[in-house]
């Protein structure tokens, strides 16, 4: 396998010590092998050899979120997450994959059908899943186990595949402004269907056809996070090869479009799939982002006090940051509130907060404080990952605020907040007049 | 040497599982600091989390005779927060609660963890104002910070560190646990020895809490961008802004090789033929900032300036200091080896250090970028090299010996801010004479009989 960064990166890392008061992870424990500047240092010397790449390396490289602040602040511009990948992919070329990791990557992830089917199953037993307008309990607990008592949202059902007709068009009247292929992602499609919907009604509203094309898999940004780069090309090239022909992809997701717009560097210079992947990636936006780029205007509101969390993926891996809060600041009838630390990580860092729960409940305490600090009724967000995290503190730490993920207030017939269903329910109503069964 | 199972055991003990570090990746990240050539590997990290626990520490080392290397953040450019000894890394970075802000007699007690930048963050909410700025602030620690007498840019108007120590908490090598000093700036009992300890670098005591003065906050301020063709007329005009009567907030200048590496990795527009820009500003009540940024800039225009202005806005003002503390980062990140040197002058001399330097760099063919706190006289010349060309590095460890030959002609020091630690000890003999370093040695027995802290800092042993 070609490496795509080399590990010498990590040498132009000068040790200021920046990055560390900014790292979420560092600022639970203090300790200096769980930041970037340790980290850089660390992954020198490994890849010269001086400190032995073992386990006890791998577990240090794991303590990262990926979140990308390091990055941000760093005077000398060093990719630190992209290097902490190169080693964790290195590792996994050297030493493999656990097992567990091996099975999820490549046997479930890697193959949506498969996925679809066993999470179709999972949705038969009771209380595992969400059905419209059906009243809404928690999670399955069950689950909760293999999460280390991590709320998992239940599953939709229908999925969004099945609920979502195969192109939509705008209304009648609404100049038609061109085509855009939505990428929901593992979270949307099986999840949050309710949400994917209203991400496509926006979309509509906007004017433009909407199509969810068949038969994408997961980003694989889990699975190139991971260090399992093999798999996470065999992703790209399979959502590459059925998203190329579309001129825009959208996705409300923001890990998704993260790793969407990251496929150029996924494959080396010299891979043919190279110039493919980098193309796709110019076409991908965010849902926000597009749609103000659109100059969308969202529809009139119930009252109600609104606040906004950054996920890392948008803010520090995109740079987006203003374009949620124009369309929510647009929203006639909401009052929007900004919260202090908005930009703070919610711990959740994929993974990151089932492997090292305790330094990621330790994060999503803090972020818990700031938004009971704005006396908002409802945070929103734009990632379906932050969502579960949020929706996970706001049960254990009793906020009365419901999350919802953006496109809950721009798509389709408004919700009402204050009547919505408890704050850890993964469904919510069809947005639309009594269509799906 | 390596620690015993059993002092394993009783450091566990005092600080818990989770407040000791002894896996080799983890040591090996303490084993560094912000300088690029020193390391030494610790053979333990312990995190206490209060003085009494510093004190066990301590007590425990002290009766088995193992080096202690208190820690901060470890971006000190001196070495000296590097194990070099082995034995204990005592870091204090989970004793960061702030513990009060007193907004009627402008203090704030702190324990000695807390970052520099996340103080600055509360006070600011209190509309106070703390004014020493080592541009590490983003990661140094009060305690790193009172430990190496850091300041910054503002040194010029509000002086350094130790101008705002009003009291600590220190705990002595034998274990005992001192309340020193006080919370009033006017105080004379006996010798002081919170300033004493300010700059001692952890070799004489580990501080783990400090009382520090604050003012308000100023209510105007006002950043001026000056231009120059030549480095050494913009030390004259530094020169002369003092000598009419302003004494702006800060001044400081850039070489022409440090504007073109921020221009390459964070355009700003500065201009690239400049050969130095002067950054300066002016802050106070609204009225005497406007007269003097008016005055900096027509004095900047005398002395030659191509170009002196204001900034349009506060975001172009703040732009222009984030250049500034880029400064050292393009440094480092644009050579193996860096000599980041610390010369002081008096401010009068600046212009003629600048010219000695520039021969320096002539006389050994190397690279000597130049930046600096004009205002105070602190410069830093940074020698670029690499360590593992024998021949470039001699010529530069010749260079920076001349360098420090020059400062110490001109009746300045070889340190301003980053304090001596490894890096610079061999050069102690050359700017103190025998008797104040033997004076020094005897000190340090004094608080630590049996040598345990931070040893192989400052001095070489004789
Ligand atoms: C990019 C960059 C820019 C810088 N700019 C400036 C500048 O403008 N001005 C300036 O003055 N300095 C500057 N510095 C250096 C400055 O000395 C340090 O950043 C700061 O003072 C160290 O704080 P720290 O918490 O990292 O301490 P460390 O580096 O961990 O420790 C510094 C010293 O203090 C000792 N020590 C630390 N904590 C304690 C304690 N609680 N009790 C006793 N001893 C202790 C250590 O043993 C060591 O000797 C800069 C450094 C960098 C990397
Ligand atoms: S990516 Fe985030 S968690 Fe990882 S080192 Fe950087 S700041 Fe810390
Ligand atoms: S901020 Fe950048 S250069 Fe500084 S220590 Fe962190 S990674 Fe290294």
């Amino acid at each position: 396998m070609s490496q795509l960064l080399s590990l010498d990166e990590a040498s132009r890392c000068m040790k200021c010590g920046f990055c560390m008061s900014s790292c979420p992870v560092y600022n639970v424990d203090h300790i200096e092998s769980h930041v970037a500047r340790g980290r850089n240092v660390l992954i020198r010397w490994a890849s010269n050899s001086s400190i032995p790449v073992d386990g006890a390396y791998g577990e240090r490289l794991s303590y990262c979120l990926l979140c990308g602040r390091c990055e941000a602040v760093c005077p000398a511009k060093v990719p630190s997450t992209a290097i902490n990948v190169a080693a964790r992919t290195d590792l996994v070329n050297k030493r493999g994959l656990a097992w567990l990791q091996r099975f999820v990557y490549r046997g479930i992830l890697k193959h949506r059908n498969l996925m679809a089917r066993l999470l179709g199953l999972a949705a038969l037993v009771p209380g595992v899943s969400v059905k419209d307008g059906k009243p809404l309990r928690h999670l399955a607990d069950s689950v909760s186990i293999f999460t280390k008592g991590l709320s998992i949202p239940k599953l939709s059902r229908p999925f969004l595949s099945t609920r979502l007709p195969s192109r939509m068009t705008p209304p009648k009247g609404v100049h038609v402004r061109g085509q855009v292929a939505i990428f929901p992602g593992c979270a949307f499609e099986f999840f949050f269907a309710d949400m994917g919907e209203r991400m496509a009604l926006a979309l509509v509203e906007a004017g433009f056809e909407v199509v969810y094309p068949q038969g994408l898999t997961c980003c694989g940004l889990a699975v190139r996070s991971a260090g399992d780069l093999t798999t996470a090309q065999l992703m790209a090239r399979h959502n590459i090869e059925i998203l190329s022909h579309f001129d825009h992809i959208v996705t409300g997701c923001a890990t998704c479009s993260s790793a969407l717009k990251d496929y150029g560097r996924w494959f080396p210079d010299n891979d043919a799939w190279q110039p493919r992947a980098s193309s796709l990636s110019a076409k991908v936006s965010d849902l926000s982002e597009f749609l103000v780029s659109e100059g969308f205007q969202p529809k009139p509101a119930e009252p109600v006090t609104i606040t906004y969390h950054d996920p890392c993926h948008l803010k520090w891996r995109q740079a987006i940051r203003d374009e949620p809060r124009r369309l929510l600041g647009s929203i006639e009838g909401l009052k929007y509130v900004e919260m202090e630390g908005a930009d703070e990580c919610c711990g959740l860092g994929g993974a990151f907060g089932i492997t090292h729960r305790e330094a990621s409940l330790a994060i999503q305490a803090k972020k818990m404080q700031s938004i009971r600090r704005t006396g908002a009724q409802i945070v929103v967000t734009s990632c379906p990952g932050c969502l579960i995290q949020l929706r996970d503190g706001a049960r254990r730490h009793g906020l009365p605020i419901e999350v919802m993920h953006i496109s809950q207030l721009i798509g389709g017939q408004r919700e009402q907040p204050h009547r919505l269903r408890s704050a850890g329910d993964g469904g919510g109503q069809s947005p639309r007049p009594k269509s799906a069964p | 040497m390596s620690l015993s199972a059993s002092t394993l055991g009783k450091l566990r003990h005092i600080v818990g599982a989770k407040g000791l570090l002894t896996t080799q990746v983890d040591l090996a990240a303490y084993s560094f600091d912000g300088t690029s050539n020193w390391k030494g590997m610790p053979e333990a990290v312990v995190f206490p989390t209060t003085a009494e626990q510093v004190s066990q520490i301590l007590k425990l080392a002290t009766e088995q005779g193992i080096p202690v290397t208190p820690r901060g953040a470890g971006s000190n450019l001196s070495g000296g927060s590097v194990p070099v000894l082995g034995g204990i890394v005592l870091c204090t970075t989970r004793m960061n609660k702030i513990i009060e802000i007193d907004t009627a007699n402008f203090t704030v007690t702190t324990e000695v963890g807390v970052v520099l930048n996340d103080l600055n963050r509360e006070l600011a909410r209190h509309k106070l104002f703390f004014p020493p700025d080592p541009q590490s602030f983003l990661a140094a620690t009060i305690g790193g910070c009172v430990s190496e007498n850091a300041g910054g840019p503002y040194a010029v108007k509000y002086g350094v560190f130790k101008h705002y120590i009003l009291g600590m908490t220190a705990v002595l090598p034998t274990g005992a646990i001192l309340a020193l000093g006080g919370t009033t700036v006017k105080n004379v009992t006996g010798y002081d020895l919170p300033q004493l300890l300010c700059g001692s670098e952890g070799t004489l005591a580990v501080i783990t809490q400090v009382t520090l003065h604050l003012l308000p906050l100023p209510p105007a301020r006002q950043t001026v961008l000056a231009v120059f063709n030549e480095v050494i007329t913009a030390g004259q005009a530094v020169h002369r802004v003092l000598a009419e009567g302003i004494l702006p907030a800060k001044i400081e200048l850039m070489d022409n090789w440090v504007i073109r590496r921020i221009e390459e990795v964070a355009p700003l527009g500065l201009p690239l033929e400049a050969e130095a820009i002067i950054l300066f500003e002016l802050d106070g009540i609204p009225a005497a900032v406007e007269r003097e940024t008016e005055g900096v800039i027509n004095i900047c225009r005398q002395e030659g300036a191509m170009e002196a202005r204001a900034a349009y806005d506060v975001k172009e003002a703040e732009n222009f200091w984030t250049a500034r503390r880029a400064g050292f980062s393009a440094i480092f990140g644009n050579s193996p080896t860096v000599f980041a040197e610390d010369v002081t002058v008096p401010p009068s001399r600046l212009p003629e250090v600048i010219g000695r330097i520039q021969k320096i760099a002539e006389k050994y063919d190397l690279t000597i970028v130049i930046l600096g706190h004009a205002g105070d006289g602190n410069l830093h010349p940074c020698v670029l090299t690499d360590e593992k060309n024998a021949e470039h590095y001699g010529r530069a460890e010749k260079a920076v010996h001349d360098i420090f030959s020059a400062a110490l002609e001109m009746g300045g020091s070889i340190s301003g801010e980053h304090g001596i630690g490894l890096e610079k000890k061999q050069f102690l003999k050359q700017a103190m004479p025998p008797e104040a370093i033997d004076l020094l040695r005897g000190i340090k027995k004094v608080f630590d009989p049996s040598g345990i802290l931070n040893p192989g800092k400052i001095w070489e042993e004789a």
